[in-house]
């Protein structure tokens, strides 16, 4: 038996994540390189009760509800006292949420890029639709923002 | 991306009839395997399809999680070095008309098929371009290097894209010459001509 590989290619999760925002038009997109490591960086995803609600600036309390591997069960709360019951799935680099019927959306990826991250973030409902995205573009722009200033700071 | 290790000479049976590596006499592409908890069979799939067309972006990212290494494996032996644009956007195309996919069951087919123009037309760009810079006889391996000839890829690679195309889908996806030939929107005929020149050159270039 001669082991022969046909040269295939994996994507990996930011391009993933900038494929799955493509496909969903009233989201906005957006990536940043992070002046720090992959694991610092994603440890703010990967404690999603404590981390997520320190730089997503649309939620300020996240709550795991129920976790099965990456698949969990949130409930989560806006700044303005909105609760939505959300879906995730969650795993190194690769973190989508999100309500059944879309009304929100929200994807984070990243990748290490020799000792510094390259992060990309989505966020967007389709209860608002495409006229919502520019608000979107500026709340994503803020948290990849904070994110960075936590994760460099640290 | 994964490379090829050496071929031994002793083992043509690792090889198909064509001469062209097939998927049950070599060591087949491991694809990336199902992330943790993922129901993989084709009732989850269509479930998925239909909760991503009503919004559920979290079936959306388990429709990534099936298709990226699908669409990866036929994008790559095509468009080579292009390979990772040509999934990304075959990707991107799939994922954006996914709302009017009215049949579930037909993702893997229509996802294929996209797949295989998309390398199809990157790879064409890309000898376009090359050929513009009269940089295609340098990029390509020194015929004769042993090394480089045990390599699938290297041989791929003096292959045209639509030879590469009908290989990576009569040899590598099992399909039909009717069912390739309406994936790549060619004449069946086309279909037949182009493979058996495809493994004929392959065939030569493996052994040379």
């Amino acid at each position: 038996m001669v082991p022969v590989s046909w040269p295939a290619v994996e994507l990996d999760p930011v391009a993933r994540l900038r494929a799955l925002a493509a496909a969903l038009p009233h989201v906005a997109f957006e990536e940043r390189v992070i002046e720090a490591p992959f694991a610092r960086v994603w440890s703010y995803i990967e404690d999603m009760e404590r981390g997520v609600p320190q730089f997503e600036g649309n939620v300020r309390e996240i709550q795991v509800l129920r976790r099965e591997g990456e698949r969990l069960w949130l409930r989560s709360r806006s700044p303005l006292g909105l609760t939505l019951r959300m879906q995730a799935v969650l795993r190194p680099g690769w973190c989508v949420m999100g309500t059944a019927s879309g009304g929100a959306q929200i994807g984070m990826a990243a990748r290490a890029e020799g000792g510094r991250t390259r992060f990309a973030h989505f966020e967007g409902s389709r209860w608002l639709g495409r006229a919502a995205r520019p608000l979107f573009r500026a709340f994503v722009r803020r948290d990849l923002a904070k994110l960075a200033r936590l994760a460099e700071s640290v | 991306m994964t490379r090829s290790t050496r071929r031994d000479a002793s083992e043509p049976e690792a090889r198909g009839s064509a001469g062209v590596p097939a998927r049950g006499s070599a060591e087949p592409f491991a694809p990336s395997p199902p992330p943790e908890g993922v129901d993989v069979s084709p009732e989850a799939e269509v479930e998925l399809v239909r909760a991503a067309q009503r919004g559920d972006a979290v079936a959306l990212a388990g429709l990534v999680d099936r298709l990226a290494p699908f669409v990866g494996r036929i994008c790559g032996p095509i468009a080579l070095e292009h390979g990772e644009d040509a999934a990304q956007e075959a990707l991107i195309a799939v994922l954006r008309d996914l709302p009017g996919l009215r049949e579930p069951r037909a993702l893997r087919g229509w996802a294929r098929r996209v797949a295989a123009r998309e390398a199809v037309r990157h790879a064409q760009a890309a000898r376009r371009e090359a050929a513009r810079s009269g940089a295609e006889a340098g990029a390509l391996p020194a015929p004769g290097d042993p090394a480089l000839a045990a390599d699938v890829r290297s041989v791929l690679a003096r292959l045209g894209p639509e030879q590469r195309a009908i290989l990576v889908l009569r040899d590598l996806e099992g399909l039909s010459e009717r069912e390739a030939a309406a994936a790549l929107a060619v004449e069946h005929g086309t279909v037949k001509s182009r493979l058996s020149r495809a493994r004929a050159a392959f065939r030569r270039r493996w052994s040379s």
